[in-house]
């Protein structure tokens, strides 16, 4: 499986079959002795941010004091990798949803016929 | 729903949505400077977004991926970041044009300055998509949008000489005033290929479920609804042709524009006219909001959709919100909607190369594809008219800004 | 016994190889995993051209027509066993042996 081609940047699926976003990062884990393993998935917070640009991200990071709010799948948590990834979360417990959770309740929900 | 419905709805969607603020500005505009001179470049442009829209429904409908979403997979967040801003502006800036024609409309028809009506506007607009289902905006937009035939009503009352229009439709060298001439050519071409248009489509069709059954349907769509909506903004060139052009008025001020239609078809010409461009305007800003929120919603990987309500796609409904209001804002300001018009057209042909690029690799791609890639016809078309487009009117632009 | 660490796949694309004389080998172009019971263990390394022209061309070559007029240059991808990496600074990649351009130490 070419981790960069099939998994990264795909479309995240819930366990509900709701969107929860894309991967925008996968985390190897290396460990000494042993072949690297891919310990999970990561969504959110600043992980784009350090693709587009290192320095930005950097700086965005201190002003935050961590990585905002990011979504961590374990990979023992990823069901299905094809036309997108599904996984074994509800988006609406994970830290995915709070950026939509928060426009809908301070902008869009209070908009009459929302 | 039958595929012939389907087919029929199709092909309304291209005559009642093809005509909008660009088309009508840079057909009028070439048909009174040039005559019937610039024909070849709407049919080039017809050809060219023929080609794209088919191929945009040939992507959602086999790889079930609307493009901007596949757009980041398949290029990353950093090269998905170059095309997205660069589609992202131009429509932008059309969509502000497209307010513009709406308020210029209700300008002609109340007399109250254009610009007062942006913001009303915006909300009508705004209230469309709060409220409205994805159907609704494809197929009331467009239904409505059929009243732009009344160009080619007006054209045929103006007896043209139609093989002297059917010559026209080989490109030819200008009599006059070269510079402007191809400037005139490449707005015509920005006008045709919108990438809103493809890019929407390419929604539109994930929105309707498309699958691999309806790849002969979009096919006919695209290419005879292109083809009709193509004939529409000729007999506003035609009109333009016979009505200005021997009078030697030039389309450079908004309030010329109605006479295309007053002359063939009197009072009712005038309403008709009002008519046409409110509805193709407002159709056309419909497509484009709905676009910004698919292009941002789906690239990010947010919930998305049309048929959902505001509060279940809230960052999706943000987008076309904001958008809507800012656009709405750029009118208020009096800024002249025609020249928005004319630059924004010109613009959209300058990043031609980048908007569609991404499209014509993905085409190109088994992965997506499978075996339903490009034929050769369709890469060579598309490219060939991108990147001449982009080069001429690299040329053009500054002789056009600097030379008037 | 040293614990295990953390390596974003995101932030390795794209990253400049040297080899164990400091000379460029390529860019990192994708990470291979193969099923291994439950997980997925890494194997390989996908390395590509490592200047931007040969990328340039590399993205032309996608197109047939651009290949048709001969623009085009197929890239030159070699697959280099994981185990051969030292990611100790994950910004800059090393290779642990000198490699011959046939992929083989």
């Amino acid at each position: 499986m070419e981790l960069g081609r099939e998994v990264l940047d795909q479309q995240v699926i819930d366990a509900r079959g709701v969107p929860m976003g894309k991967v925008d990062g996968v985390i190897l884990e290396l460990r000494p002795g042993e072949p690297a393993r891919v310990a999970g998935l990561i969504m959110g917070g600043t992980t784009l941010l350090w693709r587009i640009h290192a320095g930005l991200a950097r700086w965005v990071e201190r002003r935050l004091g961590g990585e905002g709010h990011v979504t961590r799948i374990p990979w023992h948590r990823v069901l299905k990798i094809g036309v997108d990834v599904k996984v074994d979360v509800e988006a609406q417990a994970s830290p995915a949803s709070h950026w939509e959770r928060w426009v809908r309740d301070r902008i869009i929900g209070r908009i009459p016929g929302a | 729903m039958s595929k012939l419905l389907e087919i029929a709805l199709g092909l309304v969607t291209g005559i009642g949505g093809f005509l909008e603020a660009g088309s009508l500005a840079t057909s009028a505009q070439a048909g009174a400077e040039f005559g019937y001179q610039l024909i070849w470049a709407i049919a080039l442009g017809a050809i060219c977004i023929a080609f794209l829209v088919e191929m945009g429904g040939r992507l959602a409908a086999v790889s079930h991926h609307p493009l901007p979403d596949a757009m980041r997979e398949r290029f990353g967040i950093r090269f998905f970041l170059v095309p997205l801003v660069a589609v992202a502006l131009v429509s932008f800036l059309v969509l502000a044009s497209e307010i513009g024609g709406v308020c210029l409309a209700l300008q002609f028809t109340t007399g109250v300055a254009f610009r007062w009506w942006a913001l009303p506007v915006s909300a009508a607009l705004w209230l469309f998509l709060w409220k409205g289902t994805f159907g609704l905006v494809e197929q009331g937009a467009s239904l409505l949008g059929l009243v732009t035939l009344s160009f080619v009503v007006g054209a045929l009352k103006l007896h043209p000489a139609l093989h002297q229009v059917g010559a026209a439709l080989l490109p030819s060298l200008p009599t006059h005033d070269p510079a402007k001439y191809w400037f005139m050519a490449v707005s015509i071409l920005g006008a045709s290929v919108s990438p809103y248009l493809f890019y929407f489509y390419s929604a539109g069709a994930v929105e309707d479920d498309w699958d691999e059954g309806y790849l002969g349907i979009n096919r006919v769509v695209a290419g005879l609804g292109m083809t009709f909506g193509g004939a529409v903004a000729v007999a506003v060139l035609v009109c333009a042709a016979l009505v200005l052009h021997p009078r030697g008025i030039q389309v450079d001020r908004y309030e010329q524009v109605p006479f295309l239609l007053t002359e063939p078809l009197g009072r009712w010409g005038f309403r008709l006219f009002a008519a046409s461009l409110a509805v193709a305007c407002f159709g056309a800003a419909l497509e484009i909001a709905l676009l910004l929120a698919y292009l941002v919603a789906q690239g990010f990987g947010w919930r998305w959709g049309e048929n959902l309500r505001p509060r279940h796609a809230a960052r999706f409904a943000l987008v076309y919100t904001a958008a809507l209001l800012l656009a709405g804002l750029v009118i208020v300001t009096g800024l002249d909607p025609l020249k928005l018009t004319i630059f924004s057209m010109a613009l959209t042909a300058l990043s031609l190369p980048v908007t569609v690029m991404p499209l014509l690799v993905l085409m190109n791609d088994p992965d997506y594809l499978g075996d339903r890639t490009n034929g050769w016809l369709s890469n060579a078309a598309v490219l060939c008219v991108s990147v001449v487009a982009a080069v001429v009117a690299l040329v053009t632009i500054p002789l056009q800004i600097f030379g008037s | 016994m040293s614990t295990a660490r953390e390596v974003r796949l995101e932030r390795l694309l794209g990253k400049l190889v040297v080899d164990a004389y400091g000379l460029p080998f390529g860019r990192i172009e994708d990470v291979i995993a193969e099923p291994h019971g439950d997980e997925y263990l890494v194997t390989h390394i996908l390395i590509g051209p490592n200047s931007r022209l040969a990328q340039l061309l590399a993205s032309a070559h996608e197109l047939p027509t651009l290949r048709a007029l001969g623009l085009g240059r197929r890239p030159r991808i070699r697959l280099v066993p994981w185990s051969w990496f030292d990611l100790t600074d994950p910004d800059r990649p090393q290779l642990r042996r000198s490699v011959a351009d046939d992929g083989k130490a």
